[in-house]
């Protein structure tokens, strides 16, 4: 019964195989969007990949001009772009069009060599980065909203980690009256929309001098993770043996060095996963940070900002998601264990 | 020498609690009763049971949003979850690269909501990647132009991409609960004359139940919270939701009284729904507890 038929077999992989594609591919698109410049931009059909080279014609004109022609691969060949002898305007271009940054000069004596030798095809190396660079150029305060979206996630962490494994101790280790009511008010809390959160908590912010900033919007992402970092580390302060606690406690360590020394490195692993999930609170979050500041936006706000209503420039928006992207990717991928529990209750 | 102050052992707990207490009560509560209090108050400033709400019917796109929502949480959820399971059942059989594939089933639901959406636009654009797989497979023979998509059409484009989201990570959560279900039970029911059909329904769906009902009730709650793709791929008041109101009312037209209103009318109604979702959600995580003791 566990062979599988050819038959079973076959559908397995055809089904996998789907199922990869299916998720690779639109990622894949998306990855050669950020590292496309303007022109492969306008290419259509799209490819799975960006291109790493530029190549252009450059024909050179009796009057001292050249004429620069680009192929867009429609198998039309060569289409005329520009034609001029300035180098300002030759640097401009090869920027904007096909990210690439060499000064004028440098270009018109490259370029020279035509004058000899006839009408030449030049390769150059794109700058893979150059949208990134663009983004953070580009998009106003992108730099500081990275910084913002750093600090706004460290300080969630550091609210909801404290407060927390303090209140998932209590609960864990002793039994007294009201516990029940406090496990299910921490879920109610938990689960709370932040958005139904955020608009009355503006004021409270504004009376405390607290809005716009990082402290602010932190004191909001701490809420959920609070209540979320008391659930994950009594499960664990549950599980680690008492009796290293009690044996600590007879060879006459006090309750805070047994806490320092026995407890809280057993509970790091649990420690570490909550704050992984308040980091990605506070990095994923919009609505709130469009709620709670005006000029110190996070990073996902300002990615959600630079895209408005047009598409033109979308690849720089896309240099900017992939920043955003990396981390929150990373850090989900090591806590799915506790994704797969929070869900399903199953393990991953 | 100073004494050594000693606490009750009693104490411990709710001093290891208070702080927490105490930042709930400021930062929670004292928000949450706010919200309501402004909800229950009129642009006069006085007591008013229904002058918001009446404010809000009367909105432009209300029920609308409401609709959309509904129908957005309904129909993304009941679809995930129908090709999940399918997929999870045809899957248990264990197969070589597993492991890769749950790695790159989990990718989707990992990227931050907003890059989701650029991914997505990057797509949709009538020069984008999608009209370029479709030209490929030959579904299509002119490019689609997805942007001017209205109304219900809107809405079952932002469902499909939720679906492309969060269908995998779906998958992978039920074949981990399909793992825990023991083989012996499927053959022994075969052994008895089972028919496919009976297994599934009477060993696998009840094994599954569990990981689905709790599942499911999270994905609504963040279903009904669903904006940023709306406005960040079709823009603002194309395809309305609750929370797109909220920050339509906020962004788009800032700093006026009635805008101000209706930005706390509708997350207190969403707050309100999330809220009787996540009641429900105990109840039956409470009745699951109870029968499996």
């Amino acid at each position: 019964m566990n062979k599988l038929s050819i038959l079973e077999k076959t559908m397995i992989s055809l089904i996998l195989s789907t199922i990869i594609l299916v998720v690779l591919i639109p990622l894949l698109f998306f990855l050669s969007t950020a590292f496309s410049n303007a022109t492969e931009m306008t290419v259509f059909p799209k490819s799975l990949f960006a291109k790493r080279n530029v190549t252009v014609k450059v024909v050179p004109q009796d009057d001292g001009k050249y004429e620069i022609l680009y192929d867009y691969g429609k198998g039309e060949g060569y289409t005329s772009i520009i034609t001029t002898s300035s180098g300002e305007k030759l640097e401009k271009h090869f920027q904007r069009q096909y990210g690439l940054m060499i000064n004028g000069d440098k270009l018109l004596s490259i370029f020279s060599i035509t004058r000899d030798e006839g009408p030449k095809e030049f390769t150059f190396k794109k700058d893979l980065f150059y949208n990134f660079k663009e983004f953070f150029k580009v998009v106003p305060n992108a730099k500081s909203a990275l910084k913002n979206s750093i600090i706004v996630a460290a300080l969630t962490i550091l609210i909801s980690l404290t407060l927390g494994s303090m209140a998932g101790y209590a609960i864990a280790r002793y039994r007294f009256t009201g516990r029940k009511g406090i496990n299910i008010t921490l879920l109610i809390v938990r689960m709370f929309p932040t958005v139904g959160l955020s608009v009355p908590m503006a004021v409270i912010l504004i009376k405390m001098g607290l809005f716009d900033t990082m402290i602010g919007l932190a004191l909001l992402y701490s809420i959920p993770n609070i209540a979320l970092t008391s659930w994950i580390t009594s499960s664990i302060f549950v599980g680690i043996n008492k009796n290293l606690e009690e044996a600590s406690l007879i060879f006459g360590a006090n309750r805070l060095q047994t806490f320092w020394h026995i407890t809280l490195p057993l509970a790091f692993p649990a420690m570490a996963a909550s704050s992984m999930y308040s980091f990605l609170t506070a990095w994923n979050d919009t609505i709130s940070a469009l709620i709670l500041t005006n000029k110190n936006q996070t990073l996902s706000l300002v990615v959600y900002k630079a895209i408005g209503s047009s598409s033109s420039g979308i690849q720089y928006a896309a240099a900017g998601s992939i920043v955003l992207i990396i981390p929150a990717l990373v850090f989900t991928m090591i806590i799915r264990k506790y994704i797969g529990q929070m869900w399903g209750g199953v393990k991953l | 020498m100073s004494k050594r102050i000693r606490f009750p052992k009693q104490a411990i707990p709710y001093m290891l609690l208070a702080p927490v207490f105490l930042y709930y009560v400021i930062f929670w509560l004292y928000p949450v009763i706010s919200g309501v209090k402004e909800v229950f108050t009129g642009m006069d400033g006085s007591f008013s049971l229904t002058q918001n709400f009446k404010l809000i019917f009367h909105s432009d796109l209300f029920s609308k949003s409401v609709w959309d929502t509904a129908s957005f949480a309904f129909f993304s959820v009941v679809l995930e979850y129908l090709i999940a399971l399918l997929l999870a059942i045809l899957l248990t059989i264990p197969f070589v690269g597993s492991k890769a594939l749950m790695f790159i089933a989990m990718i989707p639901m990992s990227l931050t909501p907003t890059a989701t959406a650029i991914l997505w636009k990057t797509g949709l654009l009538k020069d984008g990647w999608l009209n370029t797989i479709l030209l490929f497979i030959h579904l299509t023979k002119e490019p689609i132009t997805f942007m001017n998509v209205e109304g219900l059409d809107a809405v079952r484009m932002l469902i499909f991409i939720d679906a492309w989201t969060v269908t995998p990570s779906v998958m992978i959560i039920l074949i981990a609960g399909l793992q825990g279900l023991q083989n012996d039970q499927k053959e022994a029911a075969y052994l008895f004359g089972a028919s496919k059909w009976q297994i599934f329904h009477d060993i696998i769906l009840p094994a599954l139940k569990p990981s689905i009902t709790t599942s499911i009730i999270i994905r609504m709650i963040a279903a009904i919270q669903v904006w940023a793709i709306s406005v960040m791929v079709l823009g603002y008041s194309t395809a309305p939701f609750l929370v797109e109101r909220v920050a339509f009312y906020i962004e788009a037209i800032p700093g006026v009284e009635t805008s101000k209103k209706l930005a706390y009318t509708y997350s207190f109604l969403t707050s309100v729904i999330v809220f009787l979702a996540t009641v429900f959600y105990l109840r039956i995580t409470k009745k699951e507890e109870e029968q499996s003791i």
